[in-house]
């Protein structure tokens, strides 16, 4: 990091004191989509392999990088064995365009089998060149030589001996790699083979190691892109955009820019918050995308999509095979579409530098990023440098590529260098996922019970998946290629005498790329599943009928040695492990070879297992609780790191197969989280015990995603052998086995659909209109105040105005008359109400816009008559009939003090109603109908509850927003006063004994909430009641101690409602896992500090799911954020908003979850999804 | 008129203010809006590289640090809500130059693949061991299950935290026992 690209490709190119080990080839490593001879074009090649220097430091550079899977260590292994220097000596530069070898992108368990070999070769050149330069320097033989820890030794004369560093001192020597160079007998190695720490993770563990999301450049600004409207889907890209409304981010501070190309929008500012702000609040339009099949059960999208049918392997005769058949066995096996899942999301920095662009990425493939650059950017490849740090492990492509591009056109566009991180949402959306499958198998036994044929088709749509800003900025076409990887390990291990095997390549239908076990873990469901279905039928152990037809010797150990570790007892018919209560146990085996690279493919490690599984027969919830696994990978390099890359793989595959399915809709992928894509966590973890085979005189073999590919096939084995039911469709989700343990009833009195709620507005302007017709004869129009100067401030003392101060806080009149500055009185909010959107006006002291001109009299008979000073009508969302009873000392406290505020010209928007309420004349009658004042005062009471009493029901005007109110829009009184209402979008619940909440809210909590936001019996204040308690902090406890008292008295005030009998409705499918994913960290884990259960939070148990729907979309900000005198328990997180991460569908399930968990006694809300959507369209709340 | 833009924040919850944080021992003083999530702060403003940007929804782990103690999602914590509080990062769990037993365990058990989920591993599990000294299975697997790892290390880390905490309780009975032989030779002079 401390040196450029440039600096450190001199130094290797100039410097002296080294000794070199260049390779030489003839053109470079071809790659997926190559236009044929296009790697021979590239002409001969010569690139840095190892370096020795002065002080015997070894650097060795290779083209394929770590992804966490250790192949840092396990290189650095290889050379320092080779070479025979201490591993702490070698340094590994693994990806750098400007210093490492192109050997392709790091893909196909490749890396050691592959990658490795000419880098052992390099060190096996430079070894045999220092030893000739000691025999010379040392007067000695060569075969008198040894070399231990980087020193050359005469055999027996301990003191003749010269270190590496002294015989490259002093020149340069440049060698060429010659691949007949000796390498050292296997039988020698004392590091190969060995278990060794992984040299990255002490780094790791304090917070030193540099990511690429830790990669931090002078100047550096901050960009966020934004995506089009197609989550995941490439085909309409490049045509999408129709506008961008730069206005919409102007209040951002530090915006940099906002760059367009195409289809490519992003954001660039001073500060990260500030792009993201930027990112979210940017305004664009787009146009529909194409609209996706359905994906969710991807069987039919895969067969109706066009396909090319490649046959791999025609052996016998299989038609006629399959008409001589015995019993036939035609079986269709279904892979559903799944993600990497990168625990972080990509990042990426970028500088231009003179016209040198350098890249700082996390990218699996540089060499291929660098061309993908020069294309996007029209730059010569040479001008550009890709500096590969490590990132969050990946498991084929994820987005690391596309945000390199996306921060390569930001940092063009502002001349600085730019970050650009990618949201969680973006990369769950459009990382390459990996392909949903589709298996057919047509087969059967023969008389014998033998295989009779085997055909075996097999349908994978994906391609490498284009750096995604090549497609949004036209550079590349959205029409997707279509890649010919289906075919991995689609030709069983099996000796069938008839067989076929076909591939159907067919293009991506979502963006769609390799993701570990590429087409090799669908191929081997198929197989291993099919294979266990004949021996089933036939009658026959599965295991001792795989080794009837497995040829391989290899494999064929590799079988018997896992049977015998997991004592396997043989077995003819399902059910023998047996179960207890509603748990059923089984156990299942599956073996695999991954077959990898351009067919016929190399195969890397063998591998097995042997899984067992525990299934409730009434949840369906399964449980992988022990996983026998063995592995033959021949040599391995660290023993140590192929371990962990069993487990990995173990376990990584186990949540794909029990858990992982991206959803979909029309649009794209809707996974954009955890909740809606879980994956295995601790408490699921099966036990695992590993067999590696002893093989160290065989080659290394890829070990990186061997142990996946047995994963479901031993799975579903497993769970057939425990319910008897074979799953040939994935995930085994508990929704999916409960409803194959238990099939649907038919339809009964029980089902019949649900009673729709009311519209909120039905029926309201039928009762309404007649009744406002009936009374037209009052005053429509009432008198106008003359305007006068605006009223001095010094005229009044500060003790009135301080009193003001006051009664607007226990008004809380800031909470509507707020200005866009969220400070003065100067308005402009809309407030939604039944009958449109009222704008609150300014009252600030302004004469032209505000109340400056207004006397105390025309302010007087508008708080407490609504009627404006020019004599029109106000409407009652200004809560006239509550400040009518304001006393006059008080309403004279409050002029004074407005009077004094600073005046603000701003003219608040017209208020426009639907009709009838658009007429503001007929608020005469209403006033008529409904101004009658709250009797407050109650001498029988003491004087805390008469003081409660005039703050709640006048000043506070709580009715306005806590009371319901009738078709005409007035407060209801009697039993109905402040029994729950609804303001603002939001439902303010009853604060009577209708209140649902599950505690009784005594005076205590209420103190505790009024005066804090918060009380641990009942959640915390959110909306505009957060708003409310803001307002109320100057008022003295004694004030706040005093509503708490009237408000806990008027618990008593009117009946209970009777408990609604529990309607028994499960919560949606998936939604227990959404809830688990999203909320439980939080919620259940106290990942946010501690807070209030959900269970004793009052909108989990109202009538209405507006407020909690209001939390999910829109989040609730912390306590410290929003409330002057924070409890100081509040946890300081905030809830976040989950509105442009989930869709309405999948907030409706968290919701419905939420409810039937936390509030089981009261009904399911029904019509969820409709509420949220007409949640989702109000304005949210600001402040949150 | 709807606003479609979504939520709108009012511009002086934007407005940079100085704000003073207690991290890692020290208190430094941060110029930056009081809504910006205090894992920005921490890294771009403090340059502390330990918690890692993972979700931003509270849902991952990885952007763990310690509050008062408490293993929490900085993701999810306004600046102003981190005012007055103790913030520990898992470049703050070294105390002297020796590094946490936690940090030591996990490095000695090679308990990361990629790394990235390894910061909100390690400080989740030095407050679970803080809380719990002697956790049985389960409850070491409940306490990390809302920390999220894809490479499937799963059980290299909870080789790790076991070791860590058996680790933990020797070092404490080993300190315990030193006290009780000093007080004894103290009250026996």
């Amino acid at each position: 990091m401390t040196d450029s690209p440039a600096a450190r490709r001199r130094h290797w190119q100039e410097a002296g004191d080294l000794l070199l080990v260049y390779r030489e080839t003839m053109g470079r490593p071809p790659r997926l989509g190559d236009a044929p001879g296009a790697a021979l074009a590239a002409g001969p090649q010569r690139a840095l392999y190892l370096a020795v220097d002065a002080e015997g430091r070894v650097t060795a550079f290779n083209g394929h990088v770590d992804l966490g899977t250790g192949i840092r260590t396990a290189l650095a292994q290889i050379v320092a064995e080779e070479l025979d220097v201490p591993l702490a000596r070698v340094a590994m530069e693994l990806g750098s365009t400007a210093t490492a070898p192109d050997q392709g992108g790091t893909i196909a368990s490749e890396t050691i089998q592959i990658a490795a070999v000419p880098l052992r070769q390099a060190a096996a050149t430079a070894r045999r060149h220092l030893i000739e330069a000691a025999s010379r320097r040392l007067n000695r033989g060569t075969g008198e030589l040894a070399v231990a820890a980087g020193i050359v030794r005469v055999a027996g004369e301990p003191d003749r001996a010269v270190a590496y560093g002294d015989l490259v001192r002093g020149e340069r020597t440049e060698l060429t790699l010659d691949p007949e160079a000796p390498v050292k007998p296997v039988a020698d190695y004392t590091l190969v083979g060995q278990p060794v720490p992984r040299v990255d993770i002490p780094a790791k563990a304090v917070g030193a190691f540099t990511y690429v999301h830790d990669v931090r450049v002078p100047g550096m600004v901050h960009g966020r892109v934004v995506r089009p409207p197609v989550p995941g889907v490439e085909t309409a890209l490049g045509t999408l955009l129709l506008g961008v409304d730069e206005a919409s981010v102007a209040h951002v501070p530090g915006l940099v820019a906002v760059v367009t190309r195409g289809d490519f929008v992003g954001v660039v500012a001073e500060r990260e918050e500030n792009a993201a702000e930027a990112a979210r609040a940017l305004r664009v339009t787009w146009r529909p995308g194409t609209t996706l099949p359905d994906l969710n059960r991807p069987e039919a999208a895969l067969r109706d999509n066009p396909a090319t049918a490649r046959t791999l392997l025609d052996r016998g005769d299989v038609e006629r095979a399959l008409g001589h058949a015995e019993a036939r066995l035609d079986r269709t096996y279904v892979w559903p579409y799944q993600m990497h899942g990168s625990i972080g999301p990509s990042c990426a920095v970028a500088e231009f530098r003179d016209g040198d662009l350098v890249v700082w990425s996390g990218t699996q493939n540089p060499h291929v990023l660098r061309s993908d650059l020069a294309t996007l950017l029209d730059l010569p490849e040479d001008r550009i440098a890709i500096e590969r740090h490590e990132a969050a492990g990946c498991y084929g492509r994820n987005c690391a590529d596309d945000v390199a591009a996306d921060a390569a056109l930001l940092a063009r566009a502002v001349g600085r260098p730019v970050r650009v991180q990618l949201t969680r949402e973006q990369e769950h959306a459009w990382e390459p996922k990996g392909a949903a499958q589709v298996m057919d198998v047509r087969g059967g036994l023969d008389a014998e019970g033998g295989p009779a044929a085997y055909d075996f088709e097999t349908r994978y749509p994906s391609n490498g998946a284009p750096t995604l800003a090549l497609i949004l900025t036209g550079k590349a076409a959205a029409a997707p290629a279509t890649y010919p990887m289906g075919d991995r390990t689609a030709v069983p291990p099996y000796a069938f005498g008839n067989a076929r095997v076909t591939v159907h390549d067919m293009p991506p239908i979502a963006r769609a790329s390799w993701m570990r076990g590429v087409s090799a873990l669908p191929n081997t469901f198929a197989h291993e599943s099919y294979i266990d279905e004949l021996a089933t039928a036939a009658g026959i152990d599965p295991i001792e009928y795989r080794l009837r037809y497995l040829p391989d010797p290899r494999a064929a150990d590799l079988v018997r040695a896992v049977a015998e570790r997991a004592a396997w007892v043989p077995h003819t018919r399902p059910g023998t492990h047996g179960g207890s209560g509603d748990v059923l146990y089984g156990r299942g085996f599956a073996y695999a070879v991954y077959v990898h690279g351009p067919f016929p493919g190399k195969a890397a490690a063998w591998a097995a297992w042997v899984a067992d599984v525990a299934v409730n027969r009434v949840t369906g919830e399964v449980a992988v609780t022990r996983v026998v696994v063995g592995q033959d990978s021949g040599l391995m390099i660290n023993p140590d790191g192929v371990r962990h890359q069993i487990h990995g793989n173990v376990i990584q595959s186990t949540s794909r197969v029990l858990k992982e399915a991206v959803g979909f809709d029309a649009t794209g992928v809707t996974s954009r989280e955890w909740g809606s894509y879980p994956i295995l966590a601790f408490p699921q973890v099966p036990e695992i015990d590993v067999l590696m085979v002893p093989r160290p005189h065989d080659p290394p073999l890829g070990a990186g995603e061997s142990a996946s590919v047995p994963s479901a096939a031993a799975i579903t084995n497993a769970l057939f052998d425990a319910t008897g039911i074979r799953f040939r469709e994935l995930p085994l989700t508990a929704d999916a086995v409960r409803a194959a343990l238990n099939p649907p009833r038919i339809a009964g009195p029980d089902d019949r659909p649900r009673r729709r709620r009311r519209g909120f507005l039905a029926g309201l302007f039928g009762a309404g209109a007649g009744a406002l017709a009936l009374a037209t004869t009052l005053l429509p129009w009432r008198p106008t105040y003359p305007s006068i100067e605006r009223p001095d401030p010094s005229a009044y003392s500060a003790a009135t105005i301080a009193q003001g101060r006051l009664v607007a806080a226990a008004g809380a009149c800031l909470v509507c008359h707020a200005g866009p500055d969220g400070r003065s009185f100067a308005g402009g909010r809309g407030l939604e109400t039944p009958f449109g959107t009222v704008y609150a006006s300014n009252i600030t002291p302004d004469v032209g816009t505000g109340i400056g001109g207004w006397s105390y009299p025309a302010f007087a008979r508008a708080m407490r008559e609504g009627v404006s000073r020019d004599g029109h009508h106000l409407y009652p969302a200004h809560p006239y009939p509550s400040f009518a009873g304001i006393a006059e000392r008080d309403l004279q406290a409050l002029y004074a003090y407005l009077m004094a505020q600073s005046p603000v010209a701003a003219s608040a928007p017209e208020t426009v109603l639907r009709f009838p309420f658009n007429l503001r004349p007929l608020m005469a009658d209403w006033n008529a109908l409904f101004l009658r004042p709250v009797a407050t005062a109650d001498p029988a009471r003491g004087p805390d509850w008469n003081r409660g009493a005039y703050l709640v029901e006048a000043l506070g005007h709580c009715g306005a927003c806590h009371s319901p109110r009738n078709a005409l829009g007035a407060e209801r009184r009697g039993a109905a006063h402040l029994a729950g209402g609804f303001a603002d979008g939001w439902e303010a619940p009853a604060l009577t004994a209708l209140s649902r909440s599950p505690l009784p809210w005594t005076e205590d909590d209420l103190f505790a909430y009024l005066r804090t936001g918060r009380s641990t019996r009942h959640g915390s204040a959110a909306g505009p009641m957060a708003d409310v308690v803001a307002s109320l902090s100057p008022l003295p406890d004694a004030d706040i101690r005093a509503m708490a008292v009237y408000l806990a008295s008027l618990a008593g005030a009117a009946p209970a409602p009777r408990p609604v009998a529990a309607a028994a409705t499960a919560p949606p499918a998936g939604s227990a896992a959404l809830f688990r994913g999203a909320c439980a960290a939080c919620h259940e884990g106290g990942a946010g500090g501690d807070l209030v259960p959900l269970g004793l939070v009052t909108s989990i148990h109202s009538a209405h799911p507006d407020n909690l729907i209001q939390a999910v979309l829109n989040g609730v900000a912390a306590a410290a954020e929003r409330f002057p005198a924070p409890d100081p328990a509040a946890p300081p997180a905030a809830m976040p908003a989950f509105r442009d991460t989930l869709t309405d569908r999948q907030v409706a399930d968290v919701v419905a979850y939420t409810r039937a968990r936390y509030a089981p006694d009261a009904p399911a809300w029904s019509e969820l999804e409709a509420a949220v959507a007409r949640v989702r369209g109000l304005r949210p709340h600001a402040g949150g | 008129m709807q606003d479609e833009g979504g939520p709108t924040v009012h511009d002086a919850r934007l407005a940079p203010a100085r704000h003073r944080l207690h991290v890692n021992g020290r208190g430094v003083s941060v110029e930056a809006a009081p809504g910006t999530r205090l894992l920005y702060v921490l890294r771009n403003d403090l340059a502390l590289n330990g918690p890692k940007y993972g979700c931003g929804l509270g849902q991952c782990g990885s952007c763990t640090v310690l509050v008062d103690g408490r293993a929490l999602r900085s993701c999810a914590i306004p600046l102003r809500a981190a005012v007055g509080r103790r913030i520990t990062t898992l470049e703050g769990l070294a105390e002297g130059g020796r590094l946490h037993p936690v940090q030591e365990a996990f490095i000695a058990e090679n308990a990361a693949q990629c790394g990235y989920c390894l910061n909100g591993m390690i400080m989740t599990t030095v407050a679970l061991l803080a809380a719990n000294p002697d956790p049985s299975e389960a409850e070491i697997r409940e306490g990390l299950q809302a920390n999220l790892c894809r490479c499937g290390t799963h059980v290299e880390i909870l080789r790790a935290v076991r070791a860590a905490a058996a680790g933990m309780r020797g070092t404490a009975h080993a300190s315990a026992a030193a006290r009780g032989s000093a007080t004894v030779r103290g009250s026996a002079a």
